[in-house]
């Protein structure tokens, strides 16, 4: 049991702590203010602090409103979530010019109806095209294990800000691994939910087709009271699913018995470095995973990702490619405009291939439960490395760090992202289940975790 | 062949035209190495034959 002041509290550990009446919510509240000013000149995570906000709020659940299961945890959210009376700057320099947010996205206002308090907006790649964290307009986010490393991104604030310890649980989108990729990098527990199963209302979008929206966190229990609390139907996005709340957490410690458990072999088994698979192949011992499967076609899962992102980003983004190019990161622009000049037979062609690997990965999954893979090729690179060698061979580092997570988000299946250190450097595994289990992805999370296999440390 | 390479400068020149996109000097040799990427990065979905009743889901349900 951590002490609920410190860096180290999970979310679950403050939430009993302020529903027990050991600890104020403002003394949970003024403790994470404060970390947050002390750490922030090195991890770079935060672009929006609404401290008056926060200690308001802390007042108010110390005077015994919006009780709920997260009672008093602070919490931040990747700056493309709307948070009233701010701009959603999405990572940009040109959205802080544009309206400010009337209300809180959908998934800030279920939080905080579930009793956890909003302390801030956090750095994240420019309009979320990024896996690195860079960013021209705010600075790098630092990755808190190696400040001169990268979080990975584009959530790469959400990644900073937990692995410190400024906040216990942050919000992240993920459109190719933009949640995956900073969990791997800065060990953290992180969950891609089912593609629609929660609400992305309020949210700036970059790829309507494939994005998504979820928690990063210290432990897989955060991961699942964040998720129960923001599950639901939302009008708001025609994408969100109506169908019944699942709730993950009464499930979590059941443990891993019935589960059919193997291991993506194929396109998930080359072109990473070493760690990511002895990683994967850590987790599959301790699991006794020995079966193989072939997720056939994910190179051209990829692919397919890769060109609706483009494709589609690039057109969201056409009027302000136009009339303030020179006002995008120099990462995205040119990028950007490269999309707007793609082929739409791509386009097409990949939106039809979705359905036939749909089909092909859901045949697959009628024979077991979880697949497990790896979250990135490596490690963290250093800040401003542009090229990196995988499996020997020389590749850009934006481009491939989300080799292993987009041939996954590409259909939509849930994903929880298990730290796994032995020593140095964090590096993440995939936990992968079908659409709309979640809770087995999160059961074999916990049980990792019991385990000592899967760990996640402050820095 | 050599000749069935695209020409991939004069693409992006007249791509750009055609949707009304100016594409600064400065900025142009970036996004010819950007679509030269993405031609390299595609092929595995290019390479793909599909059956003429696969259609593209009109709303993606996972």
């Amino acid at each position: 049991m951590n002490d609920v002041l410190s860096k180290s509290a999970t979310a679950s550990e403050i939430a009993r702590a302020v529903m027990s009446g050991k600890v104020k919510a403002s003394a949970v509240v003024d403790a994470a203010l404060k970390r947050i000013a002390a750490t922030e000149p090195a991890v770079n995570a935060f672009t929006d602090i609404v401290a008056d906000r926060a200690r308001q709020r802390a007042a108010e659940i110390d005077a015994g409103r919006h009780l709920g299961p997260l009672m008093g945890v602070p919490f931040a959210v990747k700056n493309l979530f709307d948070i009233a009376g701010l701009p959603t700057r999405a990572g940009s320099k040109i959205n802080v010019d544009g309206p400010k947010a009337a209300r809180d996205g959908a998934l800030v206002r279920k939080l905080e109806a579930a009793g956890a308090i909003l302390v801030g907006g956090l750095n994240m790649g420019e309009y979320a095209y990024d896996f690195t964290g860079e960013n021209a307009h705010y600075g790098p986010s630092r990755n808190p294990h190696d400040p001169s490393r990268m979080t990975g991104g584009s959530s790469g604030g959400s990644g900073a800000a937990v692995a410190a310890g400024e906040v216990p649980l942050a919000l992240g989108s993920d459109t190719n691994g933009s949640i995956r990729v900073p969990a791997s990098l800065c060990g953290l527990f992180g969950l891609k939910p089912t593609y629609g199963r929660l609400s992305r209302a309020g949210s700036f979008p970059f790829v309507d087709s494939l994005d998504h929206v979820g928690p990063l966190a210290r432990s897989a229990e955060d991961l699942a009271l964040a998720f129960d609390a923001m599950q639901g139907w939302d009008p708001d996005d025609p994408v969100c699913t109506d169908r019944d709340v699942e709730p993950t957490l009464e499930t979590l410690q059941h443990g891993i018995d019935g589960l059919r458990i193997a291991v993506a072999g194929d396109y998930f088994a080359r072109g990473g470095e070493p760690q990511c698979f002895e990683a994967v192949a850590a987790v599959a011992s301790a699991l006794g995973a020995t079966r193989t499967v072939v997720l056939p076609n994910a190179a051209a899962a990829r692919a397919a990702a890769y060109v609706i992102t483009a494709i589609e980003g690039a057109q969201l983004h056409l009027p302000r490619l136009r009339a303030r190019p020179q006002d995008f990161d120099p990462d995205t622009r040119e990028r950007f405009m490269a999309g707007a000049l793609l082929p739409g037979s791509w386009y097409v062609k990949a939106q039809r291939f979705r359905r036939q690997y749909r089909a092909e990965v859901l045949r697959l999954f009628e024979e077991v439960d979880i697949v497990l893979a790896p979250a990135t090729p490596c490690v963290a690179p250093k800040i401003g490395q542009v090229m990196m060698t995988l499996g020997g061979v020389e590749l850009a580092v934006r481009a491939n760090l989300g080799l292993f997570t987009q041939p996954i988000s590409f259909i939509g299946l849930p994903v929880v992202v298990v730290p796994t250190r032995k020593t140095g450097l964090p590096i993440g595994v995939q936990v992968i289940a079908r659409p709309y289990n979640e809770a087995a992805a999160l059961r074999v999370a916990a049980w990792l975790e019991k385990q000592g296999v899967g760990a996640s440390l402050t820095a | 062949m050599a000749d069935d390479k695209p020409d991939i400068a004069r693409w992006v020149d007249e791509g750009a035209k055609a949707i009304g996109l100016p594409i600064a000097p400065e900025y142009r040799d970036k996004v010819i190495l950007n679509v030269e990427r993405s031609l390299a990065i595609a092929q595995p979905l290019l390479a793909l034959e599909l059956d003429d009743e696969l259609t593209p889901l009109p709303v993606y349900r996972p």
